[in-house]
């Protein structure tokens, strides 16, 4: 293997081949055509739509309902999840409810949503909510019982009360399974977000798309793909390096 | 008389099981005497970690009692500490060396610098001096469970329990511990209670063996071990009386007595 390809970093090499798939099939391919943009086209719009106000309007937008959403979803399931954790009967009770939930697709209450609360930014923060509420809380709910035995009758012994036990044992011990459930979250955030603009009629990057794209602006419509993907992966970069620093203990 | 440190009064366990009742121990008694080093032995499924889970006071016997100084225990006594054979489950991996062993400080409430003291005290007695900011997973496991003691002697307790706590290390490790404990004995003068499946080991640490035997368990017997302190690996297991002494538990513990 030449010595130029065997230092660059296997990301940037399927990134770069991925690319010219995608031009190939843009130019040559039985896709090419007025309807179908090619990486160039997406690239050269997405550099237009950096200087575009409209752009990053919706990205607040979209960014605004994610964040938001995110937030509000951790700040309620989390200690939610600890609660329910802590007894075995709230946990048995609380996980076929939760579970219901946490399977129920947020785009199909969409319609709900809409008549509830109309096409809107809030619209969108409380679909974010729903998709991740349940899910964060079942999951914590699950690492605070999955805490080790040992541990608990350790503390039991040096007479730890039980606020202290969730607070140096019980927490901690469900940290590696709550940051699986935001990591997820994050990344639902985002989808859902989008997914709201997309189809409920709320404001932000998924109505920008569907504008585009009723408008014939291929190349632009193209561009907000490319965009939702690379925030996809700056926020899983994020989450994910965040989580080694606070769960420092695992995955040694 | 004087009161024993903790006194087993006539202790029955029974637990259910979807086969029936399982009797794990019955009618068992037996006083520890204040500053007594006492091991309990007896055939693997005994009941000798039940009778410890009893005695921190983590489960409640199902007939007779228990009682720390004249007071019947309900849940784990004051100035309990405890050791397990598990270090690796029963330390914090997201606290350093330090501050594992200062958690149970804060129901003491020490001063600051006083909580800080006391750690570096506890860690000098173990020879861990130095390890205080590591996390308990970069050390061995040897190390480990010498942070475990060292949490254990911070709260200067009256009672010390131990529960298999060398089976989880190598021989040369093992006797190490066995005298870094008699070193903390004669040190602190704890109470101490230990379950072993290691005769040689109760016999070199203890001043009383407790034997269970049978299903459910009665106290078979209980050797006095008149072996004079201080003990040493090298001249102690080389000693008859300490060949006598272990002969006759291992006899005992097998059924063969």
């Amino acid at each position: 293997m030449p010595a130029i390809i065997r230092r660059t970093p296997a990301g940037v090499i399927s990134t770069i081949v991925a690319l010219l798939i995608w031009q190939f099939i843009g130019s040559f391919g039985p896709l090419a055509g007025d309807s179908f943009a090619t990486a160039t086209e997406a690239i050269t719009a997405l550099a237009g739509l950096l200087t575009d106000s409209v752009f990053w309007a919706a990205v607040g937008q979209t960014l605004h309902m994610a964040i938001l959403g995110f937030i509000i979803s951790i700040a309620v399931a989390v200690p939610l999840g600890l609660l329910i954790g802590l007894s075995r009967f709230s946990y048995r009770s609380s996980k076929f409810t939760f579970d219901f939930f946490k399977v129920i697709p947020p785009i199909v209450i969409i319609p709900i949503a809409i008549l509830a609360i109309g096409p809107n930014i809030t619209m969108g923060v409380v679909l974010v909510i729903f998709a991740n509420v349940f899910a964060v809380a079942i999951q914590t709910a699950y690492g605070v019982r999955d805490t080790d035995p040992v541990l608990l009758e350790t503390m039991r012994c040096y007479r730890f009360n039980v606020i202290q036990q969730v607070l140096h044992a019980r927490l901690p011990s469900a940290a590696p399974q709550i940051s699986v459930a935001i990591r997820l979250a994050a990344s639902a955030a985002l989808i859902v977000a989008v997914v709201a603009g997309l189809v409920g009629g709320a404001p932000g990057l998924g109505n920008l798309l569907m504008r585009y794209q009723s408008g014939g602006q291929v190349d632009k419509t193209y561009a907000v793909l490319l965009a939702l993907g690379i925030f996809g992966i700056l926020v899983s970069r994020l989450i994910v390096r965040a989580q080694r620093r606070i769960i420092f203990w695992t995955g040694r | 008389m004087t009161t024993p440190a903790i006194s087993i009064r006539d202790v029955t366990m029974d637990y259910p099981t979807p086969d029936g009742v399982n009797h794990v121990l019955d009618g068992v008694s037996y006083d520890v005497a204040e500053g007594h080093f006492v091991s309990i032995v007896g055939p693997s499924g005994v009941g000798k970690t039940t009778l410890l889970r009893l005695l921190t006071g983590l489960a409640t016997p199902t007939g007779g009692e228990i009682q720390v100084r004249g007071q019947r225990l309900t849940s784990s006594p004051e100035g309990l500490a405890v050791v397990l054979q598990d270090y690796t489950r029963s330390l914090m991996p997201w606290l350093t060396v330090e501050k594992n062993i200062a958690l149970p400080l804060r129901n003491a409430k020490l001063s600051r610098t006083a909580t800080r003291e006391r750690v570096e005290e506890s860690l000098a007695e173990v020879g861990l001096t130095g390890t205080g900011r590591s996390y308990p997973w970069q050390l061995s496991g040897g190390m480990q469970q010498r942070v475990s003691i060292a949490r254990a002697i911070a709260v200067r307790p009256s009672i010390l329990v131990m529960d298999e706590p060398f089976a989880s290390v190598d021989a040369q490790t093992r006797f190490d511990l066995e005298d870094l404990v008699l070193k903390v004995r004669d040190d602190f003068g704890i109470t101490t209670l230990m379950v072993t499946h290691d005769i040689d080991e109760a016999v070199y640490l203890s001043d009383e063996i407790v034997v269970l035997y049978g299903k459910p368990a009665v106290v078979r017997d209980i050797v006095k071990i008149d072996i004079p302190f201080p003990r040493s690996q090298m001249t102690t297991r080389n000693d008859h009386r300490f060949a006598d002494l272990r002969t006759h538990v291992y006899g005992m513990v097998r059924g063969l007595e």
